[in-house]
Order: C-alpha cells, then structure tokens, then sequence
C-alpha cells in the first residue's frame, strides 16, 4: 500500500515537484479509510483539517439548494483530491461529500502534515512552487474569461474558433479556473447559437389599415373640383397620346 | 413597345428615400442604353440634381423658367452624359442618353410658382415635347411627397407609377389613399416599392399582403442601409457601389420596370 500511496500523492498538484524518498515520511502518515454508500466523509461548515484522496469508489459533492434540497454539485472518483486547502487553513468545508458506493480514501491529516513541514523547510518550497503555478493557471483563465466577456459584448465571437487547444486542456485539468473556463466556453457556444438562431427568425409586419380613415381622405381628394379637372384632362391627354400612336 | 413613356415615383411622406430610388432607376435605365429624362417636379423641396452632379453654380435654366415661359423645356435639359464629373458612379454615365429637368434651387422661385400654381396643360405640353425632340424612351418624374395639386398632375399623366412605402403604419395609411387615387386617375401600370425594409422581416408575406391590400404588385424590397445613408447625396450609389445589396435591389427593380409591356 506504501507505494500506492505515494504514487496517489504525486497525482495532487501540491505534491508534484516531489521525489519518492521526500513523498515517503507523508506516505507513512496518510491514513486509511474505508466508508460505505451513504456515509458523510465532510459536511458542509464543518472545520476542515484533513486532505483527502480517493483511492477507489466514487462520491458525491452536495449542497442545499434554496428550498434545503440535496444538490449534487459534483462527482469525485479515483485519484481525485478533495479539500487540500485544509492542509494549510481551518476553514469551514464549502460542501458536503457522501460516499455513493463502497470507497476507500487517503487521510492526511494537517498536524502531520505540518510537523513534517517543520521537519523539512525544503518541502514548504517545492509545495509553494506547486501553489503558485497553479495560481498562475488560474489567473490566465480568468484573465481569459474577462478577455471574452468583453468580446462577446461586443457581439464577436471569433475567439470560439480559434481556443480548442486551451479547452482541452482546461477541460482536463482538475482546477476550477480551467473548469470555470471550460463552463464559460460552452455557455458561449450555446449563445451564438441561440442567437443566431433569432437573427434567422423572420418576423411578420404588423399593419393595420384604418378603411374608414382611407375612404374618408380619398373622398376629400376626388370630390374637389380641381380633381375633376385633373382626372378629365389627363383623359384627353391620354387619347390624344392614343391616337398619335395609332398614326 | 410605346416609345416616351412616363413613369412617376411617388411616396405619401418624405424621407423614404424616392429622389434616391428615382435617380438610380434613370441612371440604370440609361447604362442599358435607353434615352431617359428626369424631371425635378418636386418644386417645394427640390434635390436630385445633387445626385446628378448638378450644382447651384452650374444650373442654368430649370422647370420653373419653362413654366413661366423663360425658355423651351429642351432648354432646360441639363445632359447629364456630358457633364458626368468626376464622381466615381456618375462617370460611368458618360456618353450615355441621359438629362435632367432641374427645379429652381432659388426661393424666390419656388414661392413665384407655388403662387400661381402649375399650368396643368403647359406641363403636359412640356413633357410631350421634351420626349419627342430628345427621344426619350422613359420620362421619370420626381414628385414632392403627398397628394398636392403638382403631384395629383404627375401621377395623372403618367403611364406608369411607382409608389414607394416604407413598412410602418403611418406609411401604409398613406399609400393606401394614394394608390386609391392613382386608380381612380386611370393611371395604366401601377407597382409598389417597399423600401428601408429590414433583414428580419419576412418579405414574401408583406409581399402577399401588401399586393391583396394595394391590388398593385410589389416589385422589389430596398433593405435598410446606412452605407446609402452615408454616400447618398454625392454619388449614384447603383453606380458607385454596384455589387452592394442595395444596388441588386434596384437593379432588379429597374428590370422590372423596363421589362413592361
């Protein structure tokens, strides 16, 4: 199992940088645990201080929707790391995670954690350098995200064609930034749709003529003398044009 | 097919962009080597002569100098052919069979006749003249929007008219009452021209619509644009901008004019 924990630590971004020997004194303080469908791993406000990684089964992520509902918000399976941020603060969980089957999770307590901090300070740095490039990740993407709600406002969205590349990536990546991205692309995509789809949706003129409004000022026009005149000389005209024709 | 005939293009209210429509239906006419007048008879609100390249400066006699008995009408041909410029739609009118009857720019002018009135017989006789000693193959007139004694007279004489309407109330109120008249003046061939219509509206049913309303058919749809809005007043924009979706329009529209029987 030994190994097989430090292959599973070296898959959570904080621990990236590290060799096997400097992964083996954290090896040896993760915990095992073994929970069945339904059981609570965290609840939502309580104190994280634990990391935990899911060596296999898989669990869900809930929250309370507005009316106290279960709302599953997400689904965590093998390899995937939950609450590492507990491993340097206290703060409450933002979410609760239940086990949906039969699942065995990696505990890493944070006060073992930090006394093999205190043991090596070579280790702070490797982590804080996995800190900080996951940082900067995220700053590209919002920095992205920005850069297309400023487009899209603008009514262009040419950038659809040309980001795949960034999207898979983002897509794969654990991170939220790269998730958040990944959301934020296809909601896009849906948009142009849609409005594209009005812009083809032809609409009908509405009209209506006042028929009575109509007789009444063609009346006026056609009952004055002058009108009379006009319409019977241009009679003449007409059959004196005629006439020259037929000659 | 009957030589000289006279074709007038009306709106109920202004802006609809008629001395527009007007002077490209003319000026295409006239590339496809037809020998065409265009009379300003808008005296209230003259303007097609800008579009023709003719300028205060430049214009010598005009409509009202005619209608007062100043001159003979041909003496008012202002032969746009010879006096392209250096525009680059109008030029390609050079050679081409093509004058223009301007109105008095003048105010004084304008006043003298709007006074007196028109001379119903003397306009007549004008426009007959002027389509025998030029040979004219089409007369176009320009007339001031409305249904006023000047344009009752236009649309009296003409062999054909054109009516153009925008796609909103007021416009169609107004056009009913025209077309109505028009009839009711036994005006031969009457087509309707819906112009400023925008992409999203469905043009075969305000096709269909329009035509059971009017009893007249729709010859064509000008979309809505401002690249029109922004050259109109310097250039032939059909000429100018030739493959613009504007100029298709009107080119359809002017085949179909020319295409009467």
């Amino acid at each position: 199992m030994s190994e097989d924990i430090i292959q599973q630590l070296k898959t959570v971004y904080l621990f990236r940088g590290l060799s096997d020997e400097a992964l083996s004194p954290l090896a040896q303080k993760v915990g095992v645990l073994k929970l069945m469908r339904d059981d609570v791993l965290m609840r939502k406000g309580e104190r994280g201080e634990s990391l935990y990684m899911i060596h296999d089964g898989w669990m869900k992520v809930v929250t309370e929707d507005s009316r106290g509902g279960e709302l599953i918000i997400n689904k965590c399976g093998p390899g995937e790391t939950i609450g590492e941020m507990a491993l340097f603060d206290q703060a409450p969980r933002s979410a609760s995670v239940i086990a949906l089957e039969d699942v065995t999770v990696l505990e890493l307590k944070q006060d073992d954690f930090q006394k093999i901090l205190d043991e090596r300070p070579g280790l702070s740095l490797v982590i804080i350098h996995g800190l900080s490039s996951r940082l900067r990740f995220s700053t590209t993407y919002i920095e992205k995200a920005i850069d297309w709600s400023q487009k899209i406002a603008e009514g262009d969205y040419s950038f659809i064609d040309y980001t795949p590349t960034l999207l898979r990536r983002a897509g794969s990546d654990e991170d939220k930034a790269g998730q958040l991205l990944s959301a934020f692309f296809k909601m896009v995509k849906r948009v142009k749709e849609r409005e594209d789809g009005l812009k083809q949706q032809v609409e009908k003129l509405t009209f209506e003529i006042d028929q009575a409004r109509r007789k009444r000022e063609f009346d006026e026009i056609t009952s004055t003398e002058l009108y009379t005149r006009i319409k019977e000389q241009a009679r003449k005209l007409r059959e004196q044009r005629f006439e020259r024709q037929d000659e | 097919m009957n030589k000289g005939r006279i074709i007038s293009i009306h709106s109920f209210r202004g802006g609809t962009g008629k001395s527009n429509i007007t002077a490209n239906l003319a000026a295409q006419a006239a590339l496809a080597g037809k020998r065409v007048g265009v009379v300003d008879a808008d005296i209230q609100s003259p303007g097609i002569h800008v579009l023709f390249g003719l300028n205060e400066s430049k214009m010598g006699r005009t409509l009202n100098d005619f209608l007062h008995g100043k001159c003979a009408i041909v003496e008012a041909a202002f032969a746009v052919g010879k006096n392209s410029g250096d525009a680059e739609g109008r030029a390609k009118l050079a050679g081409k069979d093509l004058w223009l009857i301007p109105s008095s720019i003048a105010g004084r002018e304008i006043s003298q006749v709007l006074r007196s009135g028109y001379d119903f017989n003397k306009l007549n006789e004008g426009l007959q003249t002027l389509i025998k000693e030029l040979n004219l193959d089409y007369l176009f007139i320009d007339t001031h929007p409305g249904l006023n004694e000047e344009t009752l007279l236009s649309i009296a004489i003409s062999d054909i008219i054109i009516v153009i309407l925008r796609p909103d109330d007021q416009d169609i109120q107004g056009t009913a009452v025209t077309v109505d008249v028009a009839r009711s003046l036994d005006v031969p061939k009457m087509i309707l021209l819906v112009n400023k219509a925008l992409p999203k509206l469905d043009r075969a049913d305000i096709k269909a619509r329009f035509e059971a309303e009017f009893d007249a058919p729709v010859a064509g749809f000008m979309p809505l644009t401002f690249d029109l809005a922004e050259n109109a007043s310097k250039d032939l924009f059909s000429l100018s901008r030739p493959e613009h979706e504007w100029s298709l329009a009107l080119r359809e529209v002017a085949g179909a004019v020319l295409a009467m029987k």
